[in-house]
């Protein structure tokens, strides 16, 4: 009897502590899901619940106020498969309404990838635009014309688009979908 | 041993394993803000001392100290401890492009921020106190010609300041960066 309830202790610790690495990796609480985008608005706030306040602790994260901007994240692709280096992404064509976004790519854990070409994301002052004002960004580790983001060499990554000054933050649960870029699979090696 | 028994005792077994795991883990997301060594204000402790502005190492690929930084912004940051008295942020923002502040707690969640937008006379400008020191202050203004300063009432006495610059092309970053350590932080004397 009492092997069996040091037993049970023991494993519960060893999956008490497992669960908890895994949940603060990427916190599930306080977190609304836009298309293929995640948005923690108040990540940063005082209001923040307890997971969101730990993962922040342990990343070291410094994170924007609700009145200087939003951060999105993407894992995945607009039908929610998970973004993958041997495939070619086409994001566009708009994003909502902001005095400046950017568009970026990280590895899983939100740290530019080194490449070649030294780019590591857009900015909506410099993004080569369509005619009508759109814009098209080319996610894959081969590179691409125009507005070309390279995968670099990791295994998984994350894009992050950032809004700067931007109206919506005080509601970020209100972000229509369809004023968020998607991400489109175009074709895979 | 009945069929039934074993199938009970191993029904314990389990709900005692889970119940366990579930205590566990929430004890650890409860202790990690307070134990964490290793979180943004002890990352900042080592690339300046309180009361001074020091900048952000950018964003890239060899800096891995704070996740999910832009390379699109510049940063700079100055730690506060109100003990000594309130502390005057005033950071110039004369550029084309977004600047903001944010001030943190010692755990790092954010109590207030100001965007280029508030700026008045090229500049942004705030006074960190303290609740008892906001009480002084108040007691003290003259009513016929008020304080104009903007008092900001940081919950610890500790904490942070980040300035945030926003680079519009990549050659215009090295001005972005100029502006960010160009926030000035000093500690005022304690209201009397």
């Amino acid at each position: 009897m009492v092997v069996k309830a040091l037993a049970a202790g023991a494993i519960g610790l060893a999956l008490g502590v497992a669960v908890s690495g895994s949940i603060l990796a990427d916190p599930p609480f306080g977190v609304v899901t836009i298309g293929a985008w995640r948005v923690a608005a108040k990540a940063g706030s005082l209001e923040a619940d307890p997971y969101t306040r730990a993962a922040l602790a342990r990343s070291g994260e410094i994170p924007l106020a609700l009145g200087e901007g939003l951060k999105l994240v993407a894992r995945v692709d607009s039908a929610g498969r998970p973004l993958d280096r041997r495939c070619l992404y086409r994001v566009g064509t708009h994003t909502p309404a902001a005095r400046y976004w950017t568009l970026s790519l990280t590895d899983a854990d939100g740290y530019p990838v080194e490449n070649a070409a030294g780019r590591y994301g857009f900015r909506s002052s410099e993004i080569l635009r369509e005619g009508d004002g759109g814009f098209s960004v080319y996610v894959s580790a081969l590179a691409h014309s125009g507005n070309w983001l390279p995968v670099g060499h990791v295994q998984t990554f994350a894009l992050a688009l950032r809004l700067y000054d931007t109206p919506l933050a005080a509601s970020a649960g209100g972000i229509e979908k369809s004023s968020v870029p998607t991400i489109e699979r175009e074709s895979c090696a | 041993m009945s069929v039934t028994a074993r199938l009970g005792g191993a029904a314990l077994f389990v709900a005692a394993v889970a119940a366990t795991a579930a205590l566990v883990q929430f004890a650890v997301v409860l202790l990690v803000p307070v134990v964490a060594a290793h979180d943004a204000y002890a990352r900042l402790a080592e690339l300046g001392p309180p009361g001074t502005t020091a900048p952000l190492p950018r964003a890239g690929p060899d800096e891995r100290r704070f996740a999910w930084g832009d390379p699109a912004l510049a940063a700079s940051f100055c730690r506060f401890d109100l003990s000594a008295g309130p502390m005057r942020v005033k950071a110039p923002v004369g550029r084309a492009g977004f600047a903001s502040l944010s001030f943190h707690t010692r755990r790092g969640a954010i109590f207030y921020a100001l965007t280029d937008r508030a700026a008045t006379h090229g500049r942004i400008e705030a006074v960190i106190v303290t609740p008892a020191q906001l009480r002084v202050l108040v007691a003290h203004d003259d009513e016929d010609d008020p304080s104009q300063d903007l008092r900001v009432v940081s919950p610890t006495a500790q904490g942070f300041v980040i300035m945030r610059a926003f680079s519009e092309l990549s050659s215009l970053y090295g001005a972005a960066a100029d502006e960010v350590k160009a926030m000035a932080c000093a500690t005022e004397p304690p209201p009397p």
